[in-house]
């Protein structure tokens, strides 16, 4: 009953057929990258601009591995770190061009996703989680220890920014200052985002969630679950990795400490938080943890405890996260626009 | 490549083939050197009172378990030791007895999950969505729908599957499994749940199956339906074979006459 009433919805909301276009969403995106950097124009905020596009693109790609295709990763953080410490180390030790070395840390991450997958195999929920969080922490103490390559906790300084661009017909690109380095990295996300929504748009969605829902049911309709595991985990990871190739050059320095494992769960709270299982909800949960400490500086560390109040809330009361709310506010207003028609 | 395998095999060769099939769960022996023979585009059914071991076979069959000794000859092909999603690739598909579906998933996706291994995009495309794609995507709607209307449920297309009432699910497990264009398809009490308008439906749908060629192994315990859709039936009794036959054999066996009604055989 209460199906049939929501395909009505459906059917009525097409009205706004333009605002509902995908085509539509993703100017829309576009457009607020483009000017963002103009309204915030402090370093302070064009800081934290870069950092949530860095975010978005950390949740969205363990979206994808948890939300869709239903395995609890806590091993993002090691992943990010991996493409981080890779892509700088090619640059500053081999010399090899920036473009090229963000092309490696990402396949390099991804592969480590491949093989972590491979616990994924045998393991189910809490016990993966359990997996892939001693995965993280392995990663992290290779980082801090391996000095010879990494230099530990002292870390590696003075990471240059990417290249600029020279593209025909038009001026050089630089990217030493943010509002370019912002356009740059939330460019990434957002191309990130249009092929995660892309896949999850194919068949590939739905042999996902096959494999979330059911995986007995999943190979009785010839679905490979372990080769599509490995395929959910070496995107996700690659889309952290990819992430961690624009957060080097971005702070400039590389230390062990921003690949801590509570950097994964800073991630899991982006996803839960936007509501995962959605792409746009953790996209837009990364923002809200990212940017929710900095709004709430002026009250001290007052903050930190309202912060995790805050995220403990959604997490008791809207497990749907920030899409339940939202769908929730459609309906209500849908709700009184047609008794105001009737 | 399954066109070649099956290409040089007997016409006349059964289509699925089973040798002294065995499986033990600790001390309890649910399979016992169970032989059988179906032959292509029939309706082969398995009967037999609780604990029998029906659907064991059936699991057997379908590699969720892996036999403790046995053969089994699937057009040609060795499936001992092959995993699950291997065989539904070679054209065995299956319902489950307690019902499996991807309940969050809408009706219509339950059943487009079953056209995984026949999707023919060229890899690139399922990043950028092109010609060949979109064609794809609608070719499979339309296929998934024309089964939706063969199970009566294109109606309930987009609702979630887990509000589905229970025969309709099981219905939807069977749009589910014939999506994946199967040679052979096991069907775990098919009847359970369906009242009995809903049953005398299902007969049809069984019979046209085996009309398009599709060869149908029933669980079941609905004797009317068995009666009267079943070329052959199996009866077994504590995982053994007790006897198999036409329908009317069956019905007139004195073994299979006591195991159901505990009568001493004269």
């Amino acid at each position: 009953m209460s199906e049939t009433s929501h395909g009505a919805d459906r059917r009525r909301l097409s009205g706004h057929s333009i605002v509902r276009s995908r085509h539509f969403r993703y100017l829309l995106a576009a457009a607020v990258i483009g000017l963002l950097p103009l309204v915030f124009t402090t370093s302070y905020w064009r800081t934290n601009l870069i950092l949530c596009a860095i975010n978005v693109m950390l949740a969205i790609g363990l979206d994808f591995v948890l939300g869709y295709a239903g395995q609890l990763n806590l091993g993002q953080s090691a992943f990010y770190g991996i493409g981080a410490y890779a892509s700088t180390l090619l640059v500053t030790k081999l010399g090899i061009p920036f473009w090229a070395a963000f092309a490696l840390g990402t396949v390099m991450a991804g592969a480590a996703g491949a093989l972590l997958s491979l616990f994924a195999v045998r393991l189910r929920g809490h016990y993966l989680a359990i997996a892939s969080l001693g995965f993280a922490v392995i990663t992290y103490q290779i980082l801090l220890n391996w000095i010879s390559l990494t230099q530990g906790p002292l870390g590696i300084y003075a990471i240059p920014p990417p290249p600029p661009i020279a593209l025909p017909w038009l001026p050089r690109i630089p990217f030493t200052n943010l509002a370019n380095f912002f356009y740059l990295t939330a460019s990434l996300a957002l191309i990130v985002y249009f092929l995660l929504d892309q896949m999850l748009r194919s068949p590939i969605g739905e042999t996902l969630a096959a494999i979330r829902e059911d995986e007995i049911s999943a190979a009785s309709l010839g679905i490979n679950a372990p080769k599509w595991k490995a395929f959910a985990f070496a995107a996700s990871s690659a889309v952290a990795g990819a992430a961690g190739c624009f957060y080097a050059p971005f702070v400039g320095t590389l230390v062990p400490d921003a690949f801590f494992v509570t950097e994964s769960f800073a991630i899991l709270a982006m996803v839960i938080v936007g509501g995962m299982g959605t792409l746009i909800g953790p996209a837009f949960g990364a923002i809200f943890i990212t940017l929710l400490p900095e709004v709430l500086r002026s009250i001290g560390d007052l903050r930190l405890i309202l912060y995790g109040a805050s995220v403990t809330l959604v997490v008791l009361f809207m497990p749907g996260g920030i899409m339940q709310a939202w769908r929730l506010v459609r309906q209500r207003l849908f709700f009184f626009a047609e008794e105001s028609a009737t | 490549m399954t066109a070649s395998a099956t290409s040089h095999i007997d016409i006349a060769a059964p289509l699925l083939q089973v040798q002294g099939l065995s499986k033990s769960y600790g001390g309890v022996r649910a399979v016992r050197d169970i032989s059988l023979a179906i032959s292509s585009g029939t309706v082969f059914a398995v009967i037999g009172p609780n604990g029998a071991g029906k659907s064991t076979l059936l699991n057997l069959l379908s590699g969720l378990h892996q036999p403790d000794d046995g053969t089994i000859r699937f057009a040609g092909v060795e499936l001992v030791g092959m995993p699950p999603h291997l065989r539904a690739r070679h054209g065995l598909a299956r319902t489950f007895q307690k019902i499996r579906l991807f309940k969050q998933l809408s009706v219509l996706e339950n059943v487009l999950v079953g056209y995984h291994t026949r999707h023919a995009i060229p890899p690139w495309q399922y990043l950028l969505h092109g010609a060949a794609f979109q064609q794809e995507r609608r070719r499979c709607r339309e296929q998934a729908i024309d089964l939706l209307e063969f199970v009566g449920l294109s109606h309930r297309a987009s609702i979630a599957a887990g509000a589905l009432s229970y025969g309709e699910q099981r219905l939807l497990e069977i749009a589910r499994a014939l999506a994946t264009a199967p040679r052979l398809l096991m069907v775990d009490e098919p009847a359970a749940g369906l009242n009995t308008t809903e049953v005398a439906a299902l007969l049809l749908r069984i019979t046209n199956l085996r009309a398009r060629g599709i060869t149908v192994v029933m669980v079941e315990h609905n004797m009317n339906l068995v009666m009267t859709v079943a070329d052959r039936i199996l009866v077994m009794d504590y995982g053994q074979f007790l006897f198999e036959g036409t329908p009317s054999e069956v019905q007139c066996h004195p073994k299979v006459i006591s195991a159901y009604l505990g009568a001493d055989v004269p």
